[in-house]
């Protein structure tokens, strides 16, 4: 009985999709217009779109210039966001900044960005690194301002020094909360590629989706729409699966999803 | 396991109907079982048989995880019982009720209102105006010694203050009875004492029945008229002891009294006895 | 105490003036050409010209319009389908897997089929702000309303409430701490995601501002609505953490 139970709680959220594709299905038929592909349709094109080599090696690009620039960020935002969280002196610096910067969308930085350095990969990737390193900075930040003083002490009382204790006790500490943060940040650096590529429409997924939709092509429109979704989908289960591996030892708390650049 | 004295047990059945009316809680064959992951499940309680008389302070003894607390639960009918029935002056509990108000060791105030809004709760709730459940509310927040603490909020207040006000927030729609769930249990020794005194004094003006769950010997031979020990998990009634000590009690006299003295002694003997059974089963 | 806070403020001040700093001294010097990065008193010289000015606040309004519109819808449906979800098992076992699919789906990317849908106007733009803002929302109220004290909801019992008020007397205003936790993240968010959507297509609004200017190299004009959006994010979240301050002054400090 347990088990059965169980094995729908897995699939549940597959029969979650089914159900997004019936309702979609069927909603198209009803509306019936030409604008308004069927799911089965949609479904159909995506294997042509994946197939034709060039357009593959356009959603290539696109994932792997998310990759650098979420990589960039998380190096960089966790080591900042960790010696605000332990030191007043920093946090007191750089938290006014990021108050400033956070409600600008970042992608809307592209044509300031590409001004300068060009509609290349630089831009960006650029624009990514920067959509994603907030609020990985800000759950390190609160991850590191949680952790137990004493935890600390017992850690000096060893004789760790002070980058050790960083490294050995507040780092592994603030873990659960780091890998929020990543998480979020992973949606938002898909989030501001695809949003990136629809502002600079020169190459990549978004702009596979917008040329489609200037062209009335609304089958590519609807079937790259399912395979950014997937994207994100299976990213987002991907790192869920890893951060439980990580921090199995943590006690199960809540996590806020954010969605937008 | 044997149970070396078998508790007086008034299952009401046998029992002349003048001493019936006198019952406000029947407590009949209880048991409960908990569910735990698969298959498996934890026996709480077996077969609990008690009653409670009314205007008595009863208290409920026994180690952690006795299923003292769920019993309790089970008369504020916040936790259905697997087996049997409890009953409140007569009529089967089913649900909770204003005729039995709850104390919580963990206060449960609600932190968006003031002292006056926790207290004034429940009248409100009972549909009296405004202006009289507030005066009413003010009386009592008086009587339990927070007067001028009114408006302030519970995060404002130390334990035993909150304590208090949860004490209050009960009292004001008039329960039948209270269900004090190691009310003070979370608090210091020193506070703890003091608010012993005043649960006393309060309870000295109107003698409302009272049971009271507590893992403290001294505080439960305090306190009560009965002593109800408990074993450890299955939670079973091992002894009800009646304390015979008189009233009003002081407490600085108490603990110098041999009889007194002697309740205690006897009862931790009895906790200690049911351990070693644990242990040896 | 003052003397302290006062130093603090300065301490954040300070990477404030030398961005500032370092963006004038980098005009000055000729390392940046104008049409590639104005001078700071020239971006704020416009920004309060165009603030005078009837069009430009004709823009904001659009924005703000949008914003608030998308914004109050996710407010209601995230804290609705968040208590329901919370408290009927039911609703929990179909919201439950529909938010994990949905909640990670880069929602930007629906913004085609809105506008195929609803059209190049305010209802797409309100939708995707509304999509956005949703879920986290959705989820905050969620979790706070299913983690509210069991014995909070037993005291409400036993002094007599019915158990239909329960939801709004006990569960509701215990989650609250949560729930504007949620809004705070989904106004941030919906500020982000109109900006988006007004850049990506649109005929009025701060996002077609900046696309406008882009297009004819009006680098002046490019930085005026990027810095109206940003403070009007800081106030809006200011105004959002007083009304939090206000409705959360019997709560311990998170």
């Amino acid at each position: 009985m347990t088990s059965a139970r169980s094995i729908i709680a897995k699939l549940s959220p597959l029969l979650a999709c089914l159900g997004l594709l019936a309702v979609w299905q069927i909603a198209a038929l009803w509306l019936d217009t030409e604008s308004f592909p069927t799911a089965s349709h949609a479904l159909q094109t995506v294997p042509q779109i994946l197939g034709d080599p060039e357009q593959l090696l356009n959603i290539l690009d696109s994932i792997r210039r998310m990759v650098i620039g979420f990589s960039l960020a998380v190096l960089i935002s966790i080591p900042l966001g960790l010696a605000m969280g332990r030191s007043a002196r920093v946090s007191a610096f750089f938290n006014p900044l990021l108050m400033m910067i956070y409600p600008v969308p970042k992608a809307a930085l592209m044509p300031v960005i590409m001004l300068w350095l060009g509609v290349g990969d630089a831009s960006k990737t650029l624009v990514i690194f920067l959509g994603v390193s907030l609020p990985v900075i800000y759950h390190s930040f609160q991850g590191a301002k949680a952790v137990e003083e004493k935890m600390l002490w017992s850690g000096a009382a060893m004789g760790l020094n002070g980058l050790q204790r960083m490294v050995r006790i507040v780092l592994p500490a603030a873990l659960p909360e780091i890998l929020t943060g990543c998480r979020t940040g992973l949606v938002l650096a898909l989030i501001t590629m695809v949003t990136s590529e629809m502002i600079a429409r020169q190459s990549g997924a978004g702009n596979i989706l917008f040329n489609a939709m200037d062209m009335a092509q609304y089958d590519t429109v609807f079937a790259m729409i399912i395979i950014i979704g997937a994207l994100g989908i299976v990213l987002d289960a991907a790192f869920d699966k890893l951060r439980w591996r990580l921090v199995k030892w943590a006690e199960p708390h809540q996590e806020i999803l954010l969605g937008a650049s | 396991m044997q149970v070396p004295l078998r508790p007086e047990i008034d299952t009401g059945t046998g029992a002349t109907s003048g001493e019936r009316a006198r019952a406000m809680i029947e407590i009949a064959s209880v048991s409960k079982r908990f569910e735990t992951s698969g298959r498996k499940s934890h026996l709480a309680l077996s077969d609990i048989n008690l009653t409670v008389d009314d205007g008595a302070f009863v208290s409920i003894l026994g180690p952690s995880g006795c299923g003292k607390s769920t019993l309790l639960y089970i008369v504020g009918g916040f936790v259905a019982p697997s087996e049997g029935v409890a009953r409140m002056k007569g009529t089967t509990i089913t649900g909770p009720g204003p005729d039995r108000g709850p104390v919580f060791q963990e206060f449960a105030l609600f932190p968006w209102k003031t002292v006056l809004g926790n207290v004034t709760y429940g009248l409100r709730q009972q549909g009296v105006k405004r202006g009289e459940a507030e005066a009413q509310s003010l009386r009592l927040i008086e009587m339990v010694g927070l007067k001028g603490f009114e408006h302030f909020y519970p995060k404002e207040l130390s334990g035993g203050m909150k304590q208090r006000v949860a004490i209050a927030r009960t009292l004001a729609y008039r329960p039948s009875v209270l269900l004090m769930d190691e009310p003070f249990g979370a608090l210091d020794a020193h506070t703890r004492t003091r608010l012993q005194n005043d649960l006393l004094n309060i309870w000295e003006r109107d003698r409302k029945t009272v049971l009271f769950v507590t893992h403290s010997v001294e505080e439960a031979v305090f306190l009560s008229d009965k002593v109800v020990v408990m074993t450890r998990a299955p939670g079973r009634i091992k002894q009800i002891v009646d304390i015979d000590l008189p009233r009003p009690r002081i407490r600085a006299e108490l603990l110098l009294d041999s009889h007194y003295q002697k309740y205690v002694v006897d009862i931790e003997r009895m906790i200690d006895d049911g351990r070693d059974d644990a242990e040896h089963s | 105490m003052s003397a302290q806070r006062l130093a603090t403020a300065l301490m954040g001040a300070l990477p404030i003036l030398f961005v500032l700093a370092v963006w004038q001294a980098l005009c000055s010097f000729g390392y940046a050409p104008p049409s590639l990065l104005p001078p700071p008193g020239k971006v704020f010289l416009r920004l309060a010209q165009q603030l005078g000015n009837v069009g430009f606040l004709d823009d904001i309004l659009a924005t703000l319009i949008r914003l608030f519109a998308g914004f109050l819808v996710a407010v209601v449906l995230g804290v609705g389908i968040g208590l329901a979800a919370a408290v009927v098992p039911a609703i929990n076992a179909v919201v439950r897997p529909l938010v994990q699919v949905l909640a990670p789906l880069p929602k930007v990317a629906l913004y085609p089929a809105l506008i195929i849908l609803f059209g190049f106007d305010h209802a797409s733009k309100i939708t995707l702000v509304t999509l956005d803002a949703l879920f986290p929302i959705l989820l905050s109220t969620y979790y706070g309303a299913s983690m509210v004290e069991q014995k909070l909801v037993w005291s409400a019992l036993a002094a007599g409430t019915p158990r239909w008020q329960i939801l709004f007397k006990v569960i509701a205003p215990a989650a609250l701490p949560s729930i504007l936790t949620g809004c705070r993240i989904g106004l941030v968010i919906s500020c982000i995601v109109v900006f988006l959507a007004e850049m990506i297509s649109s005929t009025d609004g701060l996002g077609h501002l900046l696309v406008g200017a882009a297009r004819t190299f009006q680098t002046v004009d490019m930085f005026v609505p990027l810095i109206t959006i940003s403070l009007l994010g800081l106030t809006l979240n200011g105004l959002l953490y007083g009304l939090r301050k206000y409705l959360l002054r019997g709560f311990p400090e998170v």
